[in-house]
């Protein structure tokens, strides 16, 4: 062992001794920074694999689309690139747009998205999200809301709202006397996305085109892919095979802006925890520079001996590496420990000041999800280290300013 | 002098520290030459420039003009990277305040001075061990400096400048903190030591005594030495 690194270790861990103050805080402070950089971004990309899973859950992996409703001759075009495309499991079409819903004199604007209830199931599990009613009381004269929206209304399965569709309104224009649709409510469901839940309501395609006047025509069709098939790539060989003015769009690029809010959001969280370790790094630069202070005597002494400047400064750089390791270990072992056991944390914390179910219903989560990516732990592990070793450089080149002579001299 | 090579010859060596507009003349042209196996004792008053020799001697600090051959090479042309190796295995030194490195015993506090210059291998551990067994601290070597008295560490140092097998020791008041009968031991171990190494010593001291026991006692007054 070269050795400044053997000095580094004993100055850091002298022999038979208790580890020094100097060397505990030190680590302690990477520590921290570390274990919550790492617990950040884990709940971070927790959030960020729910929100995939609740637009796979209600979009499907793949959603296919025109710039208009989909000809009848299109559609069969996309409905057989779609059953030879690889990776396929199921498609199911759908029409979309805006309603105007009223029960008893109280209006809502929310999005309606019509879908096959024959051929729904493979493709979007929605049973899962139901906490009222059944999809198999779904036909062309009911529908069913989300969750948000029937409370702001004050419906319950069974009761009859009025629908009231943009082709209604045109047609008032030519003085034309039209009724509102009359539709009961045959469920409720909660996804789980403030979005989805306050303002949505499905319905058959049938109703969906009847609303609209669209005919036999849908918007698009809604994929789901095996099971370890790679959406992307889908993607890619389904726009080959698609015919012209139709697009397969992956969840993530038809979701392309709430997406890069949530990367820039858990970019900007990981920038500001990083200045957690920034301090931790100066912390050690501080310390360091006592360190070079207090032993200018010593490095005097190893000049003396043969210690060449450079090797006196690879010593305090060591220290700096040595304090990295050690925080990054010790960090990342807190991280996971408390990943491990964050809903405890967050149970406790709740019940300590709003009380659970408050907690609950505002955050809506009783779990604290996590997910961690090992490319970001890779990148928690390369700063840190970075840091800590760059926080021994200015102490490291004051050290190797030192002339043997004065350092020798000093008191 | 001895009849035997010089293992060190300086010559015209000067040396001036400044201070403003002044400039202090601490050493006018000091010539010494010591031979294998030599000890020499240079006294003086405080602040006559001993140490400041001594350093120069060691290649730790530059003289304004002379040359200083350590054996054969002349330390004065070399760079200064070139002349912090050479110095690691020409020489030895031993200070007054000991300069044990407090986080290690005193077996690895004299096993450092190989450690800088290569490694430490099974030939190096013997060597340390019958080091300090020579400077009778054989059941110390595992005791921390803290743990030792002065005149421990110093022997310790001794072990240490000695550790390399260097051509000469340069020792600065090396009884400057030891009582005087620690102090006598001490430079008595020394000279011992050196002579069975044959390594020269350039002892710097107050002590009239410790200087009488040495081959040739010089005395460096108004910055150049009396070589009596």
């Amino acid at each position: 062992m070269p050795w400044y690194l053997y000095l580094a270790l004993k100055q850091l861990f002298p022999s038979g001794r208790r580890l020094p103050f100097f060397t505990l805080i030190s680590v302690a402070g990477v520590a921290l920074g570390v274990a919550l950089m790492l617990v950040t971004t884990s709940v971070m990309g927790g959030f960020g694999h729910q929100i995939r899973r609740m637009i796979i859950d209600t979009q499907g992996e793949i959603q296919v689309r025109g710039r208009d409703p989909l000809a009848a001759a299109t559609a069969a075009a996309v409905e057989q690139a779609l059953s030879s495309a690889p990776g396929v499991a199921a498609f199911s079409p759908y029409a979309q747009g805006v309603v105007m819903l009223e029960y008893r004199s109280r209006p809502a604007f929310p999005a309606v998205q019509g879908f096959d209830p024959a051929r729904i199931r493979p493709v979007i599990p929605l049973e899962r999200y139901l906490t009222a009613g059944s999809l198999d009381d779904l036909d062309d004269d009911s529908v069913i809301l989300s969750s948000l929206l029937a409370n702001s209304l004050g419906v319950s399965p069974g009761d009859k709202v009025s629908v009231y569709s943009p082709l209604m309104l045109e047609r008032m224009k030519n003085n034309e006397v039209l009724l509102p649709r009359e539709v009961r409510v045959a469920g409720i469901f909660q996804i789980g996305h403030q979005q989805l839940d306050s303002s949505t309501v499905l319905c058959s395609l049938r109703l969906m085109q009847d609303l609209y006047g669209l005919g036999h025509l849908v918007h698009g069709y809604n994929v789901r892919l095996k099971p370890g098939a790679d959406e992307f790539a889908a993607a890619a060989t389904l726009n080959t095979m698609l015919p012209p003015g139709v697009r397969a769009l992956t969840w993530f690029e038809a979701n392309a802006d709430f997406q890069a809010v949530l990367s820039f959001e858990r970019n900007m969280i990981f920038f500001l925890l990083t200045f957690i370790v920034i301090v931790a790094a100066f912390s050690i630069t501080s310390s360091l520079l006592v360190t070079v202070v207090r032993k200018t005597r010593e490095i005097g002494l190893l000049s003396a001996m043969g210690g060449k400047a450079r090797d006196v400064a690879l010593c305090f750089c060591a220290q700096g590496l040595v304090i990295g390791l050690g925080g990054t270990a010790a960090g990342l072992a807190l991280g996971f420990a408390l990943l491990r056991y964050r809903d405890n944390l967050v149970h406790l914390i709740a019940s300590l000041t709003m009380g659970q179910d408050v907690f609950v219903k505002f955050y809506q989560f009783s779990q604290l999800p996590a997910h961690t990516e090992p490319r970001d732990v890779v990148t928690i592990i390369v700063f840190t280290l970075a840091a800590a070793t760059l926080a021994g450089l200015m102490p490291a080149w004051r050290a190797a300013k030192l002339k043997p002579v004065e350092a020798l001299r000093s008191e | 002098m001895s009849d035997l090579s010089p293992v060190l010859r300086a010559t015209g060596l000067r040396k001036n520290y400044r201070s403003g507009d002044s400039t202090l003349e601490v050493l006018r042209g000091v010539d010494l030459a010591v031979a294998t196996g030599e000890s020499v004792s240079i006294r003086g008053e405080s602040g006559s420039g001993k140490s400041t020799l001594l350093n120069l001697l060691a290649g730790l600090d530059r003289s304004e003009a002379g040359e200083l051959i350590w054996g054969v090479e002349a330390a004065h042309q070399l760079p200064l990277g070139e002349l912090t190796a050479r110095r690691g295995r020409f020489l030895g030194m031993v200070f007054q305040s000991y300069y044990l490195i407090p986080e290690i015993d005193a077996a690895a506090n004299v096993l450092m001075a190989a450690r800088i210059l290569g490694g430490v291998g099974a030939v190096e551990r013997a060597r340390a061990a019958a080091l300090l067994r020579r400077v009778g601290l054989a059941e110390r070597g595992h005791h921390l400096p803290a743990q030792l008295s002065g005149g421990e560490r110093q022997r310790v140092a001794v072990a240490r400048a000695l550790m390399n097998r260097p051509n000469m020791i340069l020792a600065d008041e090396p009884t400057g903190n030891l009582d005087e009968r620690t102090g006598d031991e001490v430079i008595q171990l020394l000279l011992e030591v050196c002579a069975e190494e044959q390594a020269a010593l350039v002892l710097v001291t107050h002590n009239p005594a410790h200087a009488k026991k040495t081959n040739r006692q010089l005395f460096l007054k108004n910055g150049q030495l009396d070589h009596g």
